[in-house]
């Protein structure tokens, strides 16, 4: 799943060996007992290091949740570079599928984003999508620019798949293709304005 | 406490109100006991993960804080939801609560908000003639867009205040809205 090419645009890229056998084996905790409430002892039996290990590298529960969300984003929902920002809606439409595969982990994703500044990032991908976005149509009104990247920095994340299969009832396609479908109509008013 | 409330609507009162001094995550099962005057393990009882009182504590506050102003036509929801992402800009920890309660893998059967129904009627009404599945696509659009998450997100992610999420979310409703046949009476 991780076939992506990787540039190193997330700092949560900087785990080392054990961190990364730790959020590995919390990630695995989480799918296994359908929560993110997992003791540090188990976590620490499943990684093969000492509860201590824990705690040396997150001092709280909360510190190890937020690891593991951007761990999880990188590693189990990465993107494949897009090289337009016209490419979005394909992006979002794969990104939902692979949401939806993985469902208590999107979970955990889409709920530490949402705590504000002391979560995880909420729009990790925005300085991707404002590169592409001035590369592209460099012709856009600061306002617009600013709505369109919003948009779909909105799209592109797991509180889509989280509220369209919560609220609506959609299946794995039926999201896909929800998703997909608006980011195009996002995307609809500066297609004639490229270059 | 309050009288008339029942238990777990006071532990929930309650929480909200802890939520003005401290994080959720540091409100204590035992201080909400302590408050309320029951034993720690009655709050447990009502309920039974940290999961079930995020959800608890939102609906509280939802309905508390954030009542949402009724709509039957576009630009009325547009106005509702302008007015509560003001609502959520000056109260903002319980925004975040609401957030991340309705990001939760949901502790019971998940079923659609009042808010989601609402709007479907809503363009069902003013879009008679509109397929159910292009309907159900610009409804989970317009309603993802009007909620608490993505008052969270432009905050957070994009320093935005409610004026400019209003922006932000009028641009796309228009949007999202634009490829649908309007009513089909006589077409002014």
């Amino acid at each position: 799943m991780s076939a992506t090419s990787e540039p190193d645009d997330r700092s949560a890229g900087d785990v080392n060996r054990t961190q990364e056998a730790i959020l590995a084996a919390y990630a695995e905790l989480i799918e296994e007992l359908g929560t993110d409430d997992v003791s540090f002892r188990l976590i620490a039996r499943r990684a093969g290091v000492g509860e201590r290990t824990i705690f040396r590298n997150y001092a709280t529960r909360v510190d190890l949740l937020l690891a593991v969300a951007a761990w999880i984003e990188r590693r189990i929902f990465p993107r494949q570079d897009s090289p337009s920002i016209f490419d979005m809606p394909l992006t979002i439409r794969a990104a939902m599928e692979s949401y939806d595969h993985r469902p208590e982990l999107a979970h955990v994703v889409a709920e530490t984003t949402m705590r504000g500044i002391s979560g995880a990032t909420p729009s990790p991908r925005r300085a991707m999508l404002e590169e592409m976005i001035d590369a592209e149509v460099p012709s856009l009104g600061d306002a617009e620019r600013r709505a369109i990247v919003a948009a779909l920095a909105h799209l592109d994340s797991a509180a889509t798949w989280v509220t369209f299969r919560r609220e609506f009832g959609m299946t794995r396609s039926d999201i896909a293709d929800a998703a997909a479908w608006a980011a195009e109509a996002v995307l609809d008013p500066i297609r004639s304005r490229v270059g | 406490m309050a009288e008339g409330v029942d238990t777990p609507t006071a532990i929930l009162a309650n929480a909200a109100a802890a939520l003005r001094e401290s994080p959720f995550d540091d409100i204590s099962y035992r201080s909400l006991g302590d408050a309320v005057g029951v034993s720690e393990r009655t709050v447990y009882r009502h309920f039974p993960t940290r999961s079930h009182l995020l959800e608890g504590v939102a609906g509280w506050i939802e309905s508390a804080e954030f009542p949402l102003p009724p709509f039957v036509t576009i630009p009325q929801f547009q106005d509702a939801s302008r007015a509560r992402f003001l609502a959520f800009d000056s109260s903002p920890a319980f925004a975040f609560v609401c957030a991340r309660a309705a990001s939760i893998s949901p502790t019971g059967e998940s079923e659609a908000t009042f808010f989601t129904r609402a709007l479907v009627a809503m363009l069902a009404t003013n879009h008679p003639s509109v397929n159910e599945r292009d309907l159900r696509r610009v409804a989970a659009t317009l309603r993802y867009f009007a909620s608490a998450h993505f008052w969270a997100r432009m905050r957070t992610g994009f320093d935005m205040s409610a004026p400019e999420i209003s922006d932000v979310f009028d641009r796309t409703v228009v949007q999202a809205l634009s490829g649908l046949p309007t009513l089909s009476r006589t077409s002014r």
